[in-house]
This record gives structure tokens, sequence and C-alpha cells, in this order.
């Protein structure tokens, strides 16, 4: 299916077209779950638990269900036999699968978890009804610190043996050899903060459930509604071609939308129960407490050099605190798993050692947030990196330079199984040199330093698995499939319909994928539109893992491509020319060397639909094609950041002056977009080294449920970030694209931290805590990091 | 009216003017800004029998039928908006903000949406979309 890759010439693609969702969404006609209204729709309100581990002895909801408005309350009791919940397992070895139910029965394992829902008129009423019903808890000692429940103790999740959903190893070469051999050993122990990707808009699902055709529809705020409605039909039994799936609006996503959530099952629940439209509208304390949270890991890490600054060796072991549940599909291993499968990054380690553990605790599960599990370990990486560096006397720029992947050695298979079969890397760091004026800057922090004020600069450079398919989850270590497709169809007047299973969380794919639609078929841009987020259209997996460009354009290509051969072949006998003399450019077909020979796409497809007699025998005349697409290999996409960082000794308060991205996803299908892409992740980056930090107290108390203690950048925080790009194409993908969403996640918070670092480095500080708060900045400063840990 | 109503669900609800985002309910990250009298109000954290006898614009009111106001357009050119969901609450901001500052600087326009969130774009063309409106030569270089 993937051998042959369609060409295609680009004459819109690399251009800033603007978007055509936008004067939708500019005048609040944008249509949003939340901004959906059915009639007789009654409204659901979830009551969750305030303790991280307890038995439920009792509930008592009558004084709830008597509530004038109330129209049903449920519990455990009564979803359970009704669905068993999510069950979420990986076919790996040792993997222990967890079922997280709908509402919880006899135990609670996280703060937030549900309980009980209320459905009434509205969702007033049914907030208020949720403060009548009575809990009797008997709480239970919580697990909440990751390293202790790795080493024994209480059971977080009772179901379960112990602690441990896998641990697993990976080693290539001699690593004791390696590091008793260098000439400079790096190690620190990295506690890297649980934050979550927080969309501006929080979940929300509604379910309406018409029972004369056995028809259930859920809208929901999701990146993935075929999944879903596959998900859904198998654990309710219910028959999947009854369901529709629509993922409207989606008010960003970022990961934390791509995976099945009780609430959705609920609401199915709710409507297949009441015959009436049901909806659950999430709140921001809710988002903040129950829709997975991010990024959590401990990695011990030691890195080995020779005398030149080549790198002999690396080490890591990661400790992962993913919850109480595994998400589905995506499992606690999307954050302790994902990291150490890409560990390499552009780097060339000839020896390496990793280790993880996936850890259960009671706190929200982890799932998917932009970069995946690669954002904790690239900080200990690239930290490591300058730390080594400075012991040699090199600069950030330099001692990558020694290790990346050169020009001349792909395709490079990394330690990792990951094969580099083309890249940028020694290009990316003497364009980030160069565009961060790095000499310039030199002296500029040598002056601002005899001033007593600390400027930093901050490098990371990154490689990305984007456009995942099926080989690229396995490359990673997950054994799962994708699939696939995207519909063309031509009308009889020659416009274009495309549906593709890639959704939108506001990417733009719309428009971009009507570029490609365009320049591989030879129409006009304006002749073209693009539609998704419905079951009811083409199936596939939906947008994550920087898969919509890849997935999309390499779907959409092949289509077109059925289709631009049938149609060259029914033209061929009109224009009196051999097919492969024939192409289309902007809607018309032409005869190669003929200008004066020519035929509007229009009048061919009108005759295909409406032919003056009957077609020839054979001739099929359809004019739609849906075709699959999945990536031959592993599409890796790749680039560096710079931040250059003023540190206020005196509050620890940080400020980011300046950000650079250099960034190589292949062809660039809209230049805009991409920059958009890449400015939106570093103001997450910025969040997440320095501001955003999921705090559990010892009982598993989550203390940060507002946006006023949970701190996302503002306009004051995120400066301007400059980007370069540079085009190395895959041989993977239709065009050489490749993906670039992660990117920034990935690899701009480790650049903040080494920024911070350099310009506290008259302090000798090497932070290895996060957020980099001012209590923090201060502690370094004062001469006083946490120490090291020995290497391993 | 329920006096317990928010302008915000009483808008969203009561109306169906669904233009105006609820984002996060306790008016830190501004998806709800409206106009009242023409003042930049979280529509959230006011409650709808407060507007009586007042103004309110929101979002559905900036553009004439079928075509974007200069400030929607220099969204659109400028990719100030991506998912789209806090982009009425910075619209209403910054009609406001230009109301009474109709040739800012870049910082003042970055100080002036400061108290809205923004997940996708980095606020980067936010300030470059509000600047171009403004055409203001000191606001269009750095």
């Amino acid at each position: 299916m993937t051998d042959v890759l369609p060409l295609i010439t680009p004459r819109l693609i690399g251009t800033s077209v603007l978007r055509s969702e936008d004067p939708r969404l500019l005048t609040g006609n944008g249509e949003f779950v939340a901004d959906i209204f059915l009639p007789r729709m009654l409204h659901a309100c979830v009551l969750r638990s305030p303790h991280a581990r307890a038995m439920i002895k009792s509930i008592d909801t009558s004084a709830a269900a008597s509530m004038p408005g109330v129209h049903l309350v449920w519990t455990g009791a009564d979803t359970s036999p009704r669905c068993t919940g999510i069950a979420a397992g990986l076919d790996i070895e040792g993997f222990k699968g967890t079922v997280q139910p709908v509402l919880a029965t006899t135990t609670v394992r996280y703060v937030g978890e549900g309980i009980a829902v209320v459905v009434a008129d509205s969702r007033h009423i049914a907030e208020d009804a949720c403060d009548l019903i009575q809990v009797d808890y008997e709480p239970l000692p919580a697990v909440v610190d990751a390293e202790a429940a790795l080493a024994g103790g209480p059971i977080a999740n009772d179901t379960l043996a112990d602690n441990v959903i896998l641990e697993r190893a990976h080693t290539v070469g001699d690593l004791d050899l390696a590091f008793a051999t260098a000439a400079v050993t790096v190690a620190g122990r990295f506690v890297n903060n649980r934050y979550a990707a927080a969309p501006i808009e929080c979940r929300g699902s509604i379910a309406r459930y018409e029972w004369t055709s056995n028809q259930l529809t859920l809208w929901t705020a999701t990146q993935v509604p075929h999944f879903i409605r596959s998900t859904i039909a198998k654990s309710m039994r219910f028959p999947e071609h009854n369901l529709e799936v629509i993922a409207p609006d989606v008010g960003g996503g970022f990961g934390q939308k791509a995976n099945l959530f009780a609430e959705e099952l609920l609401v199915c629940l709710l409507s297949l129960e009441l015959k009436r439209p049901v909806k659950w509208i999430e709140d921001r304390r809710e988002n903040l407490m129950t829709a997975t949270h991010a990024k959590q890991q401990i990695n011990d890490m030691a890195l080995a050099f020779d005398a030149d600054g080549r790198l002999l060796a690396l080490r890591d072991r990661v400790d992962g605190d993913g919850g109480a549940y595994n998400t589905y599909p995506w499992t606690h291993l999307i954050e302790a798993m994902a990291g150490t499968s890409s560990i390499t990054s552009v780097y060339k380690v000839p020896a390496l050692h990793t280790h993880f553990a996936a850890i259960v605790t009671n706190k929200c599960p982890v799932g998917a947030y932009r970069g995946i599990g690669c954002t904790a370990p690239q900080i200990a990486r690239e930290a490591l990196f300058d730390r080594a560096g400075r012991e040699l006397g090199l600069s950030p720029f330099e001692i990558r330079r020694r290790n990346v992947v050169q020009p001349g050695d792909f395709p490079y298979t990394a330690a990792t199984g990951l094969v580099h079969h083309e890249g940028s890397f020694l290009e990316t760091v003497d364009t980030l040199e160069k565009v961060v004026g790095y000499e310039a800057f030199l002296d500029r922090q040598k002056k601002a330093r005899a001033a007593g004020v600390y400027l930093g600069l901050g490098v990371s450079l990154f490689s990305e698995v984007s456009g995942i398919g099926t080989a690229a989850a396995y490359a990673v270590g997950f054994p799962v499939s994708t699939h696939d497709t995207s519909t063309v169809r031509i009308e009889p007047t020659g416009k274009v319909v495309v549906t593709t299973s890639i959704t939108s969380q506001g990417q733009g794919q719309h428009t971009s994928l009507a570029q490609v639609t365009a320049d591989a078929l030879g129409v006009r841009m304006e002749d073209v539109v693009v539609r998704s987020g419905s079951t009811s259209q083409t199936y596939g997996h939906g947008t994550w893992g920087g898969r919509g460009a890849v997935i999309g354009a390499g779907s959409i290509m092949r289509a077109v491509q059925v289709l631009r051969e049938k149609i060259l072949d029914f033209a061929s006998d009109m224009l009196e020319a051999a097919s492969e003399d024939l192409l289309i450019e902007n809607g018309q077909i032409l005869v190669a060397g003929s200008p004066d020979r020519s035929v509007p796409l229009a009048r061919i497809t009108e005759e295909i639909y409406f032919p003056a007699k009957a077609h020839k025998p054979g001739f099929d005349p359809t004019l739609e094609v849906t075709a699959a697409y999945d990536p031959a290999g592993v599409v890796l996409s790749s680039g560096g950041h710079a931040a250059i960082v003023e540190v206020d000794s005196e509050t620890g308060l940080i400020k980011l002056e300046k950000f650079f991205a250099v960034e190589d996803c292949g062809l660039v299908i809209n230049p805009m977009i991409v920059e958009g892409q890449i400015r939106g992740g570093v103001a997450q980056a910025i969040g997440a080294a320095v501001l955003e930090d999921l705090i559990y107290d010892e009982n598993g108390q989550l203390l940060t449920t507002t946006f006023m203690d949970y701190l996302l950048p503002t306009s004051m925080e995120v400066p301007d970030v400059d980007v370069t790009h540079i085009e190395t194409p895959s041989a993977f993908t239709p065009g050489g694209i490749k993906g670039m969403g992660e990117s920034a996640m990935i690899s701009a918070p480790a650049a903040i931290v080494n920024a911070v670092n350099d310009a506290l480095s008259p302090f000798g500080a090497f932070i290895q805590r996060f957020p980099l708060t001012p209590d923090r900045i201060l502690e370094a400063v004062a001469g006083n990091p946490a120490p090291a840990s020995p290497a391993l | 009216m329920d006096v317990r109503i928010t302008l915000a669900d009483w808008l969203r609800d009561e109306l169906q003017l669904t233009g105006t985002k609820l984002g996060c309910e306790h008016g830190v990250c501004g998806a709800c800004t409206v106009l009242v009298d023409g003042k930049a109000v979280r529509s959230c954290l006011m409650l709808a029998v407060q507007a009586g006898g007042r103004s309110i614009l929101t979002v559905e009111g900036l553009s004439a039928q079928s075509s974007l106001n200069p400030l929607q357009s220099a969204f659109q050119k400028h990719h100030a908006l991506q998912c789209g969901f806090c982009t009425a609450g910075f619209l209403m901001t910054c009609t406001a903000f230009l109301n009474d500052n109709p040739h800012p600087t870049k910082v003042e326009i970055r100080e002036a949406i400061s108290g809205n969130l923004c997940r996708c774009t980095g606020y980067q063309t936010i300030i470059e979309a509000v600047a171009d409106v403004a055409g203001h030569a000191e606001a269009r270089q750095q």
C-alpha cells in the first residue's frame, strides 16, 4: 500500500495560504461541543472523589434524586453492569493492564475520580443536586511518591499485585568500559514536574440516543473520533454502524483529547437510559484534576565523553509517575517508555543503557501531551551536554557539533534502533549558532555580568518521531497498528470534496490539506473543500503524533493519483493524445507541448458523470476514491532551539528575552502554519519549564485546581520566536513531508533550562528540579543547588 | 431571570450567542470577555442582572454581514488564531484597547493582552495583528 509514492509539483505547497477556517472562528460562528443545543437536552454533572484513596462504604443519593428538575442519579452500581469501563492494556510481556470504571464502585483511586452523576434540566440544578449526595468514605493511605511506591508499601491500585505497570531495560555496548575509560563523566538526577496540556476549551461530550433507529450520536471534544467509536462499540457492546462520533470544532487538544475518557462512555449510557440528549461540559477544576496529566518523570542520567568531547555512553533510568490507571490507548508507557525509545536523538551514542519503570500512584492518570515522554529526558540529556562542554572547554554548539550524526553517516542506526535516513543536524547547529549571533552574545553576556545582570544562552537539539503510523509506533515500543484513509470525490462540475480522518484542533488542516489536494490534482484551491471530524466520513485514527500533514497528505495524494490517471485516460480520447502527454493545471487538462489543445477538467467530469451515450463496457465512471496511507518507515524530523534569558538574582524571576527555532520538517506545506505550531509549542515549553506544576500534597490532594494556582504563560512571559526552515525531505512520505507539531514541547524546555544554568554559571548552578520557580533559582544563586547523585 | 445566572451563561444559554466562550469560569483566562458600555468585562464574573440597561457587545456584533472587520481580518492575515476558542476574548479585549489607545506600541499591546490566555499561538502573531490594524509606524517596528 505504501511502496509507490505519488509525485507532486508544489505550486500552492510552500506558500502561506490564509486559513479557510478563520472567518468562522473569528465571528463566533465556530461550533464547539458546548455551543451545541439539542431539543429536550439534559445536563450532567459528575460528583468527584475528594480522597486520593478510599473505600466507598455507602452512597446516599435520595436527597439529590428528589430535587426538582433532577431526572436521574447514578453511581458506579448503575454503570458497572452496563459497561466495565476503560480496559487499557498493551500486548507486551509483563505489562499490567487496568480497568478504570465509568464511575468508581467500591474504591476510589485518585482525587477527582467520578463517584456519581446527576442528570437534570440544567447544569445548575445538576451541580446543586451533586452537593446533596452523601458519600461515606473510609480513607486509606495514599501512594503519592512514585519512587517509594516502586520500593513497596501500600498498593495504589488494589487490582494490581504491585505498583509497577511495566519495567524494562535496554542495553547496547559495554557501558562499564565506556564509563571507566571516559575523560569526562557527567551525571544528574532530574526531577521533572507534572503538568497538563490545559487546552482553553475543556473537555465536553453530548450523547443523543434515538431508539426508533437505534442510532447513538456522540459529539465530543476529541482528536480521535473513529477510535472513540470503535472503542465504545466494543466496551458497551453497541453496534458500531449505529454509532456516529462527531468531533466538531475542538478548542485545542495537544494530546489530552486523544484518548477515551470515562465521561464519553457515561453520557452514552445516560442517553441510552433516558432516551434524551445528555450534555456534559467539563469545568476548569475538573480539567486540571482529571483530564490526564503528563510529563512527571525522574531521569537519573549519566553521560561519558572522551577527551575530544565525543560521547562514549549514555545511561538513563526513568521512573515515571503514571497515576492510578492506564489511559487508553496510550497507557503509562506514553511517558515512561516513549522517551527512552528515542533518547539518543540526533547524536551518535556508541553505548546505551536505559531502564524505565512505569509506576502507579494515587494521582490522575497520565496521558499524551505534545512531545509525549520525550520532554523530561531531553532536559536531562541536553543539560548534561552543556555540563560536559563546560568541563571540556567546548561551547554548547561545539560539543553538539562533535556528536551529531554527520552528513556522511546516513543511513544511521541509533542504539535505540531508530534509523536516521536523512537529516540536517550539523547544518542545524551551524544555523542556530549563526542566528543567535553567538560571539556577540558572549560579549554582551560578559558586559552584563560585570553590571550584575545575568544573561544566559541555552541550546537544545531534537529529533521528532513524526507522522506516526504502524512502523513508528512499533519502533518506539508500542505494539499498535493504525489505519488512516482519505476520500477524494470530484463532482460533476469539477469541484473537489475531500474527507479525511485527520481531525482539527486548530492546526488548519482544512487549509493545508486543500493546498496539497489542489497541487496533487492540478486544480485551484477555491475548487477544493476539506472536511473531517465525523465517523460518517472516512476511517482513521485522527490527529496526534505529528501525523496530520504526513498521513493526511499521503492518503489524499494516493487517492488523487488514481483519479488523475482515470481522468487523463478518459481525456486522451477527447484530446487525441496519449494520456502520458497530458497534464492537469489550474483545472485545465493540457497536452504537453501543445498549449492550444486543452479542455477544462469540468468538461471531462461532466462527460464522465453524464455521458452523451453509454460509457464503454468495463469503464467505471466513479470519481470517488478512498485511499489508505501508513508510512513504510519511521519519519524523523529534526531541528534545534536556543533561548536567551535574563535571570534576576535578587527575585529569582526569569525573563525570556528571545527564542530561536531551526526546524527541518522536510517539505513545508504552509510556512505560516508551521511557524504557528512552533511558536505555540514554545509558549507551552515556557509554561513547562518555568511556571506549570500540578502539585499534590502528601495525602494525594491536588493543590493546583485553578488558573490562579496553575500558571499558564501569558503574553508577558512568551518572547518573539525567530524561526528558520531547513527542508530535508523524507524518503518515506509523498513529497517528503514530515510532521513537526511536537518538536517545541520535546526540546524547547531543555533550551530554557540550559539558558538559566548558563546565566547562573557564575554561581555554579546546575538545576535539577523543575519548574524553574523563583525559590529554586534563589537556591541556585545561593550556591546551594540540589546535589547531583553519583553515576549509575 | 434567575438572579444567580452569570452574564456569560445568559448570553450563551438564553440568547444562544455562543461566540463568547468559557475557559475557566474564574476570571483568569479572558475567553469570555465582552464589552459592557464599551469596557472589556469578564462575563463569567458578572451576573446577568447587573447588565440591566447597559450596552453589551459580543463577538457576534463585531462584523457586518458577510465581511470581517479590520481587526478580524488582521487576525486572519497574521495567523493570530489556531483553535479559535480564546479568539473572541482577544478580539473584544483588543477592540476596547484600540478604542482607548488607537496607536499603541508593541509593548503596550503585549501588556494589553496579558489578561487573556491563548494555548495555541504563543501570542506573537496576535501582537502583530493588533499592531497592523493600529497602523502605527512605531508599532510595526520592534
